[in-house]
């Protein structure tokens, strides 16, 4: 079993195609696709973001880090929400991917394994000191 | 009180200073630790997760009629990310202030900070608002 986080990214075409939705449409075709990944004990974690515009970004380029309101880059680099899944392989991740309730020009979804513990050295003492985080914030 | 998602994002710049710089793997182990830990100790950590490179990803798109899947990652380097937090601080401000103290160094490194909105923000009466709460509530989210 793995983690893979799946992000949504949209393009400009992609985020006017969204505005044009029904608020309330988009929140029943998303609540039925959680829906279906908790009946299958896959999902771990899922978020929207507030909008990009409303953001900041921390540029750590010089001595003493920089702080700017306003979004990352441009649309194509932004992204607006994720899941989080414990999925037996990336083939299954990129099933449940491809059932998001996701569509028209633009939208993606980027599929990325996130490390476990098999990525790192049991023995240091950091490591250890994470899987107990881990542990007690219930995000093992 | 919100919930602040602060996203690692590293242009090539950064990458290759960062392979340049040949830091070695447990001292970077124990610096996230060190951060990770006063952000516990502070009570402000609701979750973080490193990613795996980007170039082992997959996007799926879903513009036609069909998502199709591609291996290869989203974009150019500077649409990436490696990794995040999710904190549960007051305002941005203290969000801001948490990130200016990660552990990131050089050219090209950035933290982008946004906000979470909660289920509180969405219409109560919504079935499916409903169920999500309920989701959040049995894990512990809420």
């Amino acid at each position: 079993m793995g983690k893979y986080m799946l992000i949504m990214r949209a393009s400009d075409e992609g985020r006017a195609a969204y505005e044009e939705m029904d608020f309330t449409e988009v929140i029943a075709a998303m609540g039925r696709y959680n829906e279906q990944m908790m009946d299958a004990g896959v999902l771990t974690a899922g978020e929207g973001l507030a909008d990009a515009a409303e953001g900041a970004v921390v540029d750590f380029s010089t001595d003493t880090p920089v702080v700017t309101d306003g979004p990352y880059g441009e649309t194509k680099e932004l992204f607006n929400g994720f899941w989080i899944l414990d999925v037996a392989s990336q083939a299954e991740a990129i099933e449940w991917a491809k059932r998001a309730p996701l569509s028209g020009p633009g939208t993606k979804l980027e599929v990325r394994r996130v490390h476990g513990d098999e990525d790192f050295p049991a023995d240091n003492e950091w490591i250890q000191k994470e899987k107990q985080w881990r542990q007690e914030l219930g995000t093992e | 009180m919100a919930k602040y998602m602060l996203i690692m994002r590293a242009s090539d710049e950064a990458q290759e200073a960062f392979a340049e710089a040949g830091i070695d793997f447990d001292e970077m182990l124990a610096t996230m630790g060190r951060f990770n830990e006063e952000m516990i100790t502070a009570g402000v950590l609701v979750a973080a997760e490193g990613l795996e490179e980007p170039e082992k990803g997959v996007v799926v798109d879903y513009s036609g009629d069909e998502p199709v899947a591609t291996d290869g990652p989203y974009g150019e380097t500077k649409e990436l990310f490696n990794g995040f937090w999710v904190l549960d601080v007051p305002t941005m401000d203290d969000a801001v202030a948490w990130a200016r103290r990660a552990p990131l160094a050089g050219p090209g490194m950035k933290a982008e900070i946004r906000r979470i909105p909660g289920i509180d923000e969405f219409p109560q009466d919504n079935e499916w608002v409903r169920r999500e709460r309920a989701w959040r509530e049995r894990t512990g989210q809420l």
